[in-house]
């Protein structure tokens, strides 16, 4: 998924996988942490992919 | 959209992610609050669809935590 | 090919006089040059509609999907590993089918004849020997068959059927992944920057009207609902807006990740020429490079992406 979305220009900072177990709370907050420098680390690019056009049946 | 607050949609699993991140509130740990959360039964409930509608309507991000 | 066709029908025939089948699955002369049209042989009089040349493009296994009677199907390299593809995921049982395999030489691309021709072209004339001649109105043109094949096809490394209870020919050579390389063009889009890669798909599909011939050849897409058509949630939209089109695409080619056998049916059937193929080329790819699999090669294993292996590939995994 992540590859393909890469190759069609997709930003690989936009998606992210993990595994954490449910007592692994500081690696949670580790991953939250990341995730969202990576996606800050994006703020000057377009977003794209996103709908702007109001849905037609 | 002034991306100084990005918005980033998270996956997480009720089991693992979901738990871990319901630990670190209780253990009143601090982190980013760009994160939205869903809540899925499992990370197999997952499908490329909800990961693709997420960036169609405009989040910045996703995490797929299982 | 004279002779192919000619093996073809008397296979055929033989077939249906022993009623080992109820069907035979080939091709016959379709309305326009450069299509063949599927034809279900039910009899020994209507196999001498059959005929086989370069431009039997369709992929046949489209027509066996949850099919109950005896059929039997010609099948080319990857025709037949769509056949496999069709058994492993349970959609036709292996005891049904007689596969006429089929050593392929290559299919020739309509696109590329057209742009090539001076007009319309009425008819074409495969020669055995390896040339094409068009004509049309006012024009008649010989070129080479090497030049006008299919993207697939010359970069093909599965020309010989891998499953087959009888040859209509005798094998081919295969190519070599050495002498070919059959990913030249994925890793062309690969070196680019993701605003490049963006803008290569935006112009790549910018023609898209959004008519699904693609998805209706593709063998592999045989969902009684597909996800376009889903209305609640509704996934995509169905207008021809970039973002819409996109995620079909997108989707499109993830679902045949690990199933596609680039027989070049998709590419094929566009109306407006949309090499389809850079999408579902590089899960290909991707799926050689991280799993060691091809698509098609036997009815026993099941595609990596519904199988867990303990040492499936997990670096992107944080």
């Amino acid at each position: 998924m992540k590859n393909l979305l890469e190759h069609m220009g997709i930003e690989p900072e936009r998606l992210h996988f993990s595994w954490i177990s449910s007592a692994e709370s500081t690696k949670f907050v580790d991953v939250a942490t990341k995730v969202t420098e990576a996606a800050k680390s994006l703020e000057n690019k377009e977003k794209k992919f996103v709908k702007t056009k109001p849905k037609v049946a | 959209m002034s991306d100084k607050n990005p918005k980033i949609l998270s996956f997480l699993c009720n089991w693992c992610s979901y738990g871990a991140a319901d630990l670190a509130g209780v253990s009143r740990m601090e982190y980013p609050s760009n994160i939205r959360v869903i809540r899925i039964p499992c990370t197999g409930r997952m499908s490329p669809k909800f990961i693709l509608a997420a960036l169609r309507q405009g989040a910045d991000a996703v995490w797929v935590s299982g | 090919m004279k002779s192919y066709t000619d093996n073809i029908k008397e296979i055929s025939k033989r077939l249906l006089k022993e009623d080992k089948v109820d069907m035979v699955i080939g091709y016959r002369t379709g309305s326009v040059p450069l299509m063949h049209q599927p034809f279900f042989a039910q009899n020994q009089e209507e196999v001498d509609e059959f005929v086989w040349d370069s431009n039997c493009g369709l992929n046949l296994a489209n027509y066996i999907t949850d099919r109950t009677e005896r059929i039997g199907i010609l099948a080319t390299g990857c025709n037949s590993r769509n056949i496999a593809v069709h058994i492993v995921e349970g959609k036709i049982k292996r005891e049904q089918l007689y596969i006429i395999g089929i050593p392929c030489k290559g299919m020739v691309d309509r696109h590329k004849l057209s742009a090539m021709a001076d007009g319309d072209i009425t008819s074409v004339e495969d020669e055995n020997n390896g040339s094409i001649t068009i004509t049309g109105q006012n024009f008649s043109k010989t070129v080479d068959k090497a030049e006008v094949l299919q993207e697939n096809c010359s970069v093909c490394v599965h020309r010989n059927p891998v499953i087959y209870d009888e040859l209509a020919a005798e094998e081919v050579t295969e190519q070599k992944r050495d002498d070919v390389d059959p990913y030249a063009r994925v890793k062309e889009i690969e070196a680019l920057s993701p605003e490049e890669k963006w803008a290569h798909f935006d112009d790549l599909l910018s023609d898209c009207i959004r008519c699904y011939a693609c998805r209706n050849a593709c063998p592999l897409c045989y969902c009684p609902l597909c996800f376009v058509d889903e209305s609640n949630p509704q996934w995509v939209g169905k207008s021809i807006d970039h973002t819409d089109v996109r995620t079909f695409h997108f989707l499109r080619a993830y679902h045949c990740a690990g199933r596609c056998t680039d027989c070049g049916a998709c590419v094929r059937s566009c109306p407006v020429g949309i090499n389809v193929r850079d999408f579902t080329k590089k899960l290909e790819k991707d799926c050689l490079e991280l799993f060691d699999w091809e698509a098609g090669l036997n009815t026993e294993q099941r595609p990596p992406l519904d199988t867990y292996r303990p040492d499936d590939p997990e670096e992107f995994i944080k």
